[in-house]
């Protein structure tokens, strides 16, 4: 081979190489107007953009994966922890991080900014991604979860549990949040009364509880995650 | 040194060598702040966000100023001729170190873009470009005045302006977070899988040249394919980084192909290394710049080459995407590629500039030695805790605190490993900021 082979090898892989890259790119921003769903990109999700990078969040945090990795990521934060979730741990970080070993700082973000956060968390977690992050895919339950279910039968009270947000702040067998206790054994210490009686109003038991009353489940749900959680010995 | 001019490049490589003990101050700052407990009076005004947006700043701008002293240093030589402006380079280096200590105090104010890596506030970006403009025209005008081409200065020029050319695309806001990222990656990725790999190529064929004595045309033959391969794979292997995002699925495709094709120039690269060194004409005089080329492209391979080509495949990347894997990778790869790269030019051109023929090599090579043994460690530490969080979060589905609180006890190891590097660190930046002539063997 002589050095004028090899220039040649180097024109033509790269050009070839260009020419696919900008064909593809051009394609790609025909189908990320879909595939991000861009009609639902509201100036309020723009403005959350904003704050979003205004605060440096994503130095933590990582969003479809990409960041620092100091801080779970926030795509599906929405779907993981809901609205109020992303307000309170905003809003007061000491406080909703008081017992984990790694805390969030107190930016002093604004209502209007949290608002706007919250709307852009919303776009950015019914962008079609393939499925990723693999932790919050609804298309398979985490095993964790499967152990739970199973251990549990069929119980209407671990679908309450699953489904009310209670795991945003409480685990079972390591799965969930770690804001409040873990409650795999939390039958051995309370019973199905007591338990009631503090999901509907934690203060009354412990005044300084930082567990909010459930006032939206019905009267059927308290009694059946009661009756789950009492079993859970 | 055979140029007045190529004195400039000694003022690049001290500050970047200063820069880049900073840059690993603030890494010891994260890697303790992610196995023990910083207290929240202390989050809320010096976040773990700030410290790390410190910490890759830094580590971009001295591994830029330590391109650009190498570029001053290698373009007389290569031209045969001055370099077109000393006062060009001297404002040059002014504007680019004062931007970056701009930079860094306003991350301490959140004065920031707030986009990981590219934080720095557009204003400070003009001055980059302005200085990147200033660079590329003072280098550009020395070729062009000395009508001397090689394919070492064509490929040096042509990696520096497609780095600046890339930079644009970091600097507007962008609506959509896809599309954002979609750029995001025309300036990393293609940098350090693109442009930074023929800025090195380039310097690396040419210490190769003058440490072996290999013939130009051997060596510049070489270079092209190399360069050819690293293009052809590393342009459309942008795409690894676009298969979550919300792009087109066919980039699992591509994206997958040509990444996994990527480490071939890489292993080209070090065969062709290898080969030289048996066919080389001169006798090598300082052992140590030899030996840190050698670890340059054994490390290259296994940091840039094995480590992200473990992690490339969409199957494997669904699960270890966004990971300590990630940052198992991005440490020993750029340590391996870039980080040894600057070492090796470092302990190649300061001795010449202070006219020490040959140096003494004692402290070099424990630093040296120090150094790549703790980073290799630390990408393995790095790399065990991004295993666990894999299967613990990702595979299992448990909470991403449950996850890390499995992990705690890696990334402790991998404080106490990074205070060995910065160990190692402080003896090499002594070592060639006191650079001492070798001792004569006795007679």
């Amino acid at each position: 081979m002589t050095k004028k082979t090899a220039f040649w090898i180097f024109l033509a892989g790269t050009l070839s190489s260009g020419i696919l890259f900008l064909w593809l790119t051009w394609d790609t921003h025909q189908q990320v107007q879909a595939l991000s769903h861009v009609d639902k990109l509201s100036d309020k999700v723009v403005a959350g953009k904003r704050a979003f990078e205004k605060y440096n969040c994503n130095d933590c945090h990582t969003i479809l994966g990409f960041g620092a990795y100091y801080a779970p990521d926030l795509t599906k934060v929405v779907q993981r922890i809901g609205e109020d979730g992303i307000r309170f741990r905003i809003k007061d970080p000491g406080k909703a991080l008081a017992s984990s070993w790694r805390k969030m700082p107190n930016l002093k973000v604004s209502e209007a900014e949290i608002d706007n956060l919250v709307a852009f968390f919303t776009w950015v977690g019914n962008i079609d991604n393939g499925d990723w992050p693999p932790q919050d895919s609804k298309k398979r339950l985490s095993r964790s979860e499967e152990i739970m279910v199973a251990g549990a039968g069929v119980s209407p009270g671990a679908a309450v549990f699953q489904s009310r947000g209670c795991m945003n702040c409480h685990s079972l067998h390591g799965a969930g949040g770690t804001f409040g206790p873990a409650l795999d054994t939390i039958g051995r210490k309370l019973s199905l009364e007591q338990i009631e009686h503090y999901i509907k109003n934690p203060k009354a038991v412990n005044t300084k509880a930082l567990m909010p009353a459930q006032t939206t489940l019905s009267e059927k749900e308290f009694e059946e995650v009661a009756a789950f959680l009492a079993n859970l010995k | 040194m055979e140029y007045r001019s190529q004195k400039i490049a000694y003022w690049y490589f001290a500050i970047a060598l200063l820069l880049f003990t900073l840059q690993v101050v603030m890494g010891l700052w994260l890697a303790y702040s992610y196995s023990f407990t910083v207290p929240q009076s202390i989050v809320d005004v010096f976040p773990f966000s700030t410290a790390r947006a410190m910490h890759t700043n830094l580590l971009v701008l001295w591994m830029l100023l330590g391109f650009m002293g190498g570029t001053y240093y290698i373009v007389p030589e290569e031209t045969r001729s001055e370099i077109y402006s000393a006062k060009l380079a001297w404002i040059q280096l002014i504007a680019l170190v004062a931007t970056g200590v701009a930079a860094l105090v306003g991350f301490l104010f959140g004065w920031t873009q707030g986009r990981p890596l590219l934080e720095i506030p557009t204003t400070l970006d003009i001055v980059v470009v302005i200085g990147a403009l200033i660079f590329l025209f003072n280098v550009g005008m020395t070729m062009f005045k000395a009508k001397r081409w090689t394919a070492i200065q064509g490929t040096l020029l042509g990696g520096l302006l497609f780095l600046a050319l890339l930079y644009l695309f970091g600097i507007p806001f962008y609506d959509n977070e896809v599309i954002d990222w979609y750029y995001w990656w025309w300036v990393i990725h293609l940098w350090v899988e693109g442009a930074w790999e023929l800025v090195t190529a380039a310097i690396f064929a040419f210490v190769l040249m003058k440490l072996t004595g290999v013939d130009r045309q051997v060596v510049e033959k070489w270079l092209y394919v190399e360069i050819g391969l690293f293009l052809f794979t590393g342009i459309v292997g942008t795409g690894h980084h676009y298969y979550w995002i919300g792009a087109p699925r066919y980039w699992l495709w591509f994206g997958g192909i040509f990444s996994a094709l990527e480490p071939l120039p890489i292993l080209l690269m070090l065969i062709d290394t290898m080969h030289h060194v048996k066919q080389r004409r001169l006798e090598i005089k300082n052992q140590l710049t030899w030996t840190i080329a050698i670890g340059c492209a054994v490390m290259h391979m296994i940091g840039a080459g094995v480590w992200g080509f473990m992690h490339t495949l969409p199957q494997i990347n669904y699960y270890t995407h966004g990971s300590q894997v990630t940052v198992s990778h991005g440490h020993l790869a750029f340590f391996g590629a870039y980080a040894l790269l600057n070492i090796m030019v470092f302990y190649y051109a300061m001795p010449k500039i202070k006219g020490i023929e040959v140096y003494d090599p004692s402290r070099g090579k424990v630093a040296f030695w120090t150094m790549c043994t703790a980073m290799m460690l630390m990408g393995l530490s790095f790399g065990i805790a991004g295993v666990v969080q894999t299967y613990v979060e990702r595979v299992l589905g448990m909470g991403y605190m449950v996850a890390q609180s499995y992990m705690r006890l890696w990334l402790g190891v991998t404080f106490v490993l990074g205070l060995c590097f910065f160990a190692g660190l402080l003896i090499m930046v002594a070592d060639l900021l006191f650079l001492r002539p070798a001792r004569k063997a006795a007679a």
